[in-house]
């Protein structure tokens, strides 16, 4: 071929040279000397007749980036190679975010993959199948000593990124009908959506996220937070993670990405928070007459409390962003609140009427409102409404209270909430708090007066 | 496409209780049925009522009071699993891993009501009325499957048809509707905190594409803060944080729809395709965050309320929510 390019080709052939070799090198191992298939094998692993049965071959793979089989081992149909770029770029996440840099996927008989690990192999940055892909006369060359032969085995590789004839879905896939018109009840009015497992998308996730489980810069991470030292890292933790186990015992069987993730396929959690009532116990025999150290007890509250703090602390200036991300961390505060109110109103009421209750006064007008059905004296104070104030006072104090005692004298003394509260000993603003209040929390409890009535 | 359904009713089924619902809900997540079951869910009710009532059905919400994760393990879960049934030849049929999960759920479906042979509409109708026509349709979904699983009703709670109302009597009605739904958490669209994210990883790394800026919010990312530097006296106090993009909201990835992966195949072309009729296109999921809230803090019933739309030629079949925008107008008013 060219002369000058003839060292380039060289370099390719003796690329692929190696790689056979190698792989001769593994079946020889432990073999005797004397052992007669040594000399079928030397036989088979001479390279033009190596390529030649794995141009054969190639036809049993496909290079894919989105497969059947990861959705069901037994579904058999139409595999996907649908370059990232060429997507459209939806405003949400998918297999377009890859851009150019991603891992394909081969699915088809896991015996045929050593053909593609030879497509695979680079030189100069490029791989053999993207050179042969782009008709490279060098590496076409490459594949056999006679011209005719290398081109008639060029087009046995490439087509490994071509989508089978007759395209297919399966029993077995899923397939779910999408209204594309108006009208839920004329069949016309749907498509068929055919979702394939995007295996490249899913390995760039695998990758991440073995990266932050196991990855060296990870676990110094992790070490230097077990021993409680500084870091200049980060941690990433993915609550609930789960593993999905893909093609059982024979991941390879699914595909080689999955082969190459062991069959592990991580799933990102979507799960709600949890609400569990056999974690709420009545407030019978109380600290201080008060639900509110229990309350304050709970982790979501304590979080709560501590990100409130950590943000007032951190100084942030004085504007709507401030206020707004103040006002949300309080008004979460309040939800939980009143989710712990809702929570014990769904027990039998009339429970602190018992001698043992130590509960204050307006803390069981609130929490057990419904023993006012029985009880004419309890319905009358809580037609008051005085509670309401009492137990706004008491949440306020209980907060300020909770702020003040984390913080350190320097800390409070820094603050910009007290140097702006001009040296109130409770350094968080009750004029705040009590807006906020008001407005969560009395009109909610006043809609439940009237549909008490 | 993208404008909720304006709706004239509701039509609330509190606490429908689910057994065994599939909890994979994409190829990249659990936890949670995809919320395109429930409006798959919307349609199949409105296709089996067969226009019994003149009722349309825009959108659906959902709130999840409690569920039963069928995992073990705990800081990586394994999916609890069944043995099934050996194939027709007596073999091991393949095991495919199924997530399942129990919930307790009620949903808020958004309703149209219309006048039809001279009758009223349904919605606007008196009380009994809308009363046995909201119990239909529950029975209606207590014989049906969500996400695969079986569904029962719980007889202590009413399903209601409510005409929505106008003006200020709206979010005083709102407000009734969603204490009804406490204790519980509703799914919201955050596709805004993607992108605000995806800008502020940018800063830091031109290279930050969506995928990045949707993992960092799915996780949590703990540094160190308040590091005191070491004095004579004191070693260094070193604290781990985990540091949240909205301040303890409770974001998790979702799935929210497709994408094509090539054109829309005419009916007929694919082998072992559901049904000859309808033209089939292959697709992948397509996944957003959401943010599970406290019915609290919703403040329109449109808050929480998911449609789907179909935009073939741009290859997007999605389902939406628009929570977040009407937080964008509250941030500009």
């Amino acid at each position: 071929m060219n002369a000058p390019s003839s060292s380039r080709q060289q370099a390719i052939r003796s690329l692929i040279e190696r790689f056979i070799a190698e792989r001769l090198a593994t079946k020889l191992e432990g073999l005797a000397d004397d052992d007669p298939k040594r000399a079928t094998l030397l036989a088979q692993y001479a390279p033009d007749v190596w390529l030649e049965d794995a141009a054969r071959r190639a036809g049993q793979i496909q290079a894919v980036t989105h497969t059947l089989k990861a959705i069901h081992p037994d579904a058999k149909g139409t595999n996907l190679y649908c370059l990232p770029n060429s997507l459209p770029q939806h405003a949400l996440v998918g297999s377009h975010c890859l851009g150019d840099d991603f891992a394909g996927d081969v699915v088809g008989n896991a015996a045929a993959l050593d053909v593609y690990k030879l497509l695979k192999l680079e030189h100069d940055g490029q791989t053999l199948l993207d050179l042969l892909l782009a008709a490279d006369a060098d590496a076409i060359a490459a594949l056999h000593t006679d011209d005719e032969q290398a081109r008639s085995l060029a087009p046995a590789f490439t087509g490994i990124t071509r989508a089978r004839d007759g395209l297919a879905s399966h029993t077995h896939g899923k397939q779910l009908y999408w209204l594309v018109g108006d009208d839920p009840r004329n069949d016309e009015h749907y498509h068929l959506l055919a979702p394939l497992y995007a295996s490249s998308l899913a390995h760039r996730v695998y990758q991440a996220i073995q990266a932050d489980r196991f990855g060296e810069p990870a676990k110094e991470a992790r070490q230097a937070r077990r021993d409680k030292q500084f870091h200049p890292g980060v941690i990433h933790e993915y609550p609930d993670l789960a593993v999905q186990k893909l093609g059982g015992t024979k991941p390879q069987n699914i595909s080689q990405l999955n082969s190459e993730r062991r069959g592990n396929n991580y799933l990102l959690a979507s799960l709600p928070p949890s609400w569990q009532p056999r974690d709420v116990r009545l407030p019978i025999r109380t600290r201080d007459g008060s639900i509110f150290p229990a309350f304050g007890k709970r982790p979501a509250v304590a979080e709560l409390v501590r990100s409130l703090r950590d943000f007032l602390l951190s100084g942030p200036p004085a504007n709507v962003h401030t206020r707004n991300s103040r006002d949300e961390l309080l008004t979460e505060l309040i939800d939980e609140l009143l989710l712990y109110a809702v929570e014990l109103w769904a027990f039998e009421p009339g429970w602190s009427a018992k001698p043992e209750c130590n509960l204050n006064r307006a803390e069981q007008l609130w929490l057990d409102f419904r023993r006012a059905e029985h009880d004419a004296i309890f319905a009358s104070e809580w037609r008051r409404m005085e509670w309401l104030t009492e137990v706004r006072e008491r949440f306020a104090n209980w907060l300020n209270a909770r702020l003040v005692s984390k913080l350190s004298v320097g800390d409070v003394e820094n603050s910009y909430w007290v140097k702006k509260a001009g040296g109130n000993a409770l350094w968080l603003d009750l004029d705040w708090l009590n807006r906020a209040w008001v407005e969560q929390f009395e009109r909610e409890q006043r809609d439940l007066e009237a549909e008490h009535e | 496409m993208s404008e909720l359904p304006s709706s004239n009713g509701l039509l609330i089924v509190p606490h429908l209780r689910v057994q065994n619902a599939n909890a994979i809900s994409s190829p990249l997540t659990w936890g949670f049925p995809a919320i395109s079951a429930f409006i798959g869910l919307m349609q199949a009710v409105e296709r089996r009522l067969e226009g019994r009532f003149a009722l349309m059905f825009d959108s659906v919400g959902v709130v999840c009071h409690s569920h039963d994760a069928q995992v073990t393990g705990g800081y990586q879960r394994a999916l609890r699993l069944t043995r099934n049934p050996v194939n027709e030849r007596g073999e091991t049929a393949a095991i495919v891993e199924e997530g399942r999960i129990h919930l307790d759920i009620t949903l808020i479906f958004g309703v149209s009501g219309y006048s039809e042979d001279g009758q009223p509409d349904p919605v606007q109708g008196d009380w009994q009325k809308r009363r046995t026509i909201a119990a239909e349709i529950a029975n209606l979904l207590g014989s049906m499957r969500i996400a695969g699983g079986s569904v029962f009703l719980d007889p202590q709670h009413q399903p209601v048809l409510e005409p929505l109302a106008q003006g200020e009597e709206r979010s005083k009605q709102f407000r009734r509707l969603r204490r009804r739904w406490l204790p519980g958490f509703a799914l919201v669209s955050r596709d805004d905190l993607l992108q605000n994210h995806l800008q502020q990883l940018r800063g830091e790394n031109a290279s930050a594409d969506l995928l990045d800026a949707w993992l960092d919010l799915s996780r949590l990312n703990l540094r160190v803060q308040e590091a005191r530097p070491a004095s004579e006296s004191q070693p260094a106090k070193v604290e781990w944080r985990a540091q949240r993009v909205v301040p303890n909201g409770w974001l998790v990835p979702i799935p929210v729809g497709y994408g094509a992966l090539g054109p829309l195949q005419a009916a007929g072309c694919v082998a072992n395709a559901r049904d000859g009729q309808t033209p089939l296109r292959f697709v992948e999921s397509l996944y957003s965050i959401g943010q599970w809230l406290s019915p609290h803090r919703l403040r329109d019933v449109d808050d929480l309320l998911w449609y789907a739309s179909a935009a073939p030629e741009a290859g997007l079949y999605r389902c939406h929510n628009l929570y977040s925008q009407t937080l964008c107008t509250d941030d500009m008013e």
